[in-house]
């Protein structure tokens, strides 16, 4: 017991029974490693990181753009401005501190929804590719979320009724097919719930600036 | 077993009296009862890794190298995209000096990355960490209870805002208007990154954060009662200074337009 080769032996025994047994709780642990997904599953996660790959690029390629704009005009005078006023056009649509307008879907609700089906939709229409959300007149910003209220749903303090307005921006085809399709959203939801919800193709849909106060105050910039 | 024991028990048996045997009696026992340990796992490693290997077909090979290859360019597409980022913010802030206007028009754009996710934040807030249940699923059970679902995160994340977070992460992620947190099958696609379990969700916003957070309805009602019915692994933590990552990604919009400039 006392020999190296005894010691030896022993610490190669453990040191298998080590990495055999890490092996064995590896393999049972859940498939999120990408070789243990289903045919399925990896099909919708090619064209998912497809999509957003693209959508990458094209980001991409924008900011080029502004970098190039900067190199041209330099950082002074005029020139120099309009790409500043530019780039904070961009913000604040995005964030939705500025209004904007365009082509995509509008869900017409009615009926009685919860708050957990409200989020589920608008975090359906952002994964589909929907650039500006509102319900009925209210801007969805990154913190906005539906609560049950005393007497209501509520987003962002607003009051929301039985009936409502989901507007969404974005592409309409691509909107329209990810909402409608077999075992979609819509068709999930109206399993469960007691509401009608029509989706519909807008040429132009207004969606005004959020009227929340998105300035952090306890959050502290880092530059 | 011949190996490691024979040479051992061979000098035993020749040099030393009968009494001296019960100690490598023991030995011999010992490392009988660790190799069959290492037999029975090893037997169960071969067959488990078999009966995958036949699952997978060549198709989801095939599939698997090409997310893997997606998930690569998103890694590279991101990095430039910060980068440029970066430069167009060193641009803006060269230019602070050379105007009043300039210097007006830098400010708003700090206050209006800062407001909507596109800047590094720091300050006091909570951590939720989840992950699956490491208990075993029953017989009969559906084995989906017992791992993290994309709704227990959107319900974690609902009660946060609910509670006044003003900036969140998850596993790095920040969340920003165009978010999405979207489950394919088992696993987590947050803006454009796939993402594993443990999920570290990072909030930073007012005191008594976590409070509000543990009582919100929108934590208690659904994903409260799978931690505990489940097993679910969960942790939270109250923190003086968390440092959470802007968001990485597309600002521009392709179809909705700025209403002044669609007005032009």
């Amino acid at each position: 017991m006392r020999s190296p080769l005894a010691q030896g032996s022993l610490f190669g025994v453990a040191l298998l029974i080590g990495v055999l047994l890490v092996g064995q709780l590896r393999s049972q642990a859940r498939p999120t490693e990408i070789s243990q997904l289903s045919a399925q599953e990896l099909s919708e996660l090619v064209d998912t990181l497809g999509a957003r790959n693209r959508e990458l690029r094209t980001g991409l390629a924008d900011l080029r753009e502004t970098l190039r704009d900067y190199r041209l005009t330099g950082t002074q005078g005029q020139s120099a401005v309009d790409v500043g006023r530019e780039d904070l056009r961009r913000i604040t649509a995005f964030g939705g501190l500025a209004a904007v307008q365009g082509q995509g879907i509008v869900l017409q609700i009615d009926g009685d929804l919860d708050a957990i089906a409200l989020n589920d939709l608008l975090n359906e229409l952002r994964n589909a590719g929907a650039e500006a959300l509102a319900i009925d007149d209210v801007r969805i910003t990154h913190r906005s979320v539906a609560i049950q209220g005393p007497v209501s749903l509520l987003i962002d303090g607003h009051q929301v009724g039985r009936s409502l307005t989901i507007s969404a921006i974005g592409s309409p085809d691509g909107l329209l097919a990810t909402m409608e399709r077999p075992g979609g959203i819509i068709a999930q939801l109206q399993q469960f719930i007691d509401a009608s919800i029509v989706a519909t193709q807008s040429n132009q849909i207004t969606l005004p600036a959020t009227e929340a106060d998105l300035a952090p105050t306890v959050a502290q910039p880092i530059e | 077993m011949v190996l490691l024991a024979a040479p051992g028990i061979g000098r035993v048996s020749a040099a030393t009296p009968a009494r001296r045997l019960r100690p490598h009696l023991t030995w011999a026992i010992s490392i009988a009862a660790a190799l069959a340990v290492v037999g029975f796992v090893g037997a169960i490693q071969w067959n488990s890794s078999l009966a995958r290997e036949a699952f997978t077909t060549s198709a989801q090979q095939t599939l698997a190298r090409q997310v893997t290859s997606l998930e690569a360019e998103q890694a590279d597409l991101r990095q430039q995209i910060a980068a440029a980022e970066a430069e167009v913010r060193r641009f803006q802030q060269q230019s602070t000096t050379s105007s009043a206007v300039l210097d007006d028009l830098n400010r708003q754009l700090s206050a209006a990355r800062l407001a909507v996710g596109l800047t590094r934040v720091r300050g006091p807030g909570v951590i939720v960490e989840i992950a699956d249940s490491k208990r075993v699923v029953p017989d009969g059970e559906n084995p989906a209870n017992f791992i993290v679902l994309v709704d227990d995160l959107r319900d974690i994340v609902t009660a946060l805002w609910a509670s006044g977070a003003e900036a969140i992460s998850i596993n790095g992620e920040r969340l920003v208007a165009t978010s999405s947190i979207y489950g394919v099958g088992a696993s987590v696609l947050v803006n454009t990154a796939f993402l594993s379990p443990t999920f570290r969700i990072e909030a930073i916003g007012p005191e008594g954060l976590l409070q509000r957070f543990q009582e919100h309805p929108a934590f208690r009602g659904r994903v409260a009662q799978r931690i505990e019915f489940f097993g679910l692994e969960f942790a939270t933590q109250a923190s003086s200074e968390l440092t959470l990552e802007p968001f990485v990604g597309t600002t521009r919009f392709r179809w909705a337009v700025p209403l002044e400039e669609a007005d032009e």
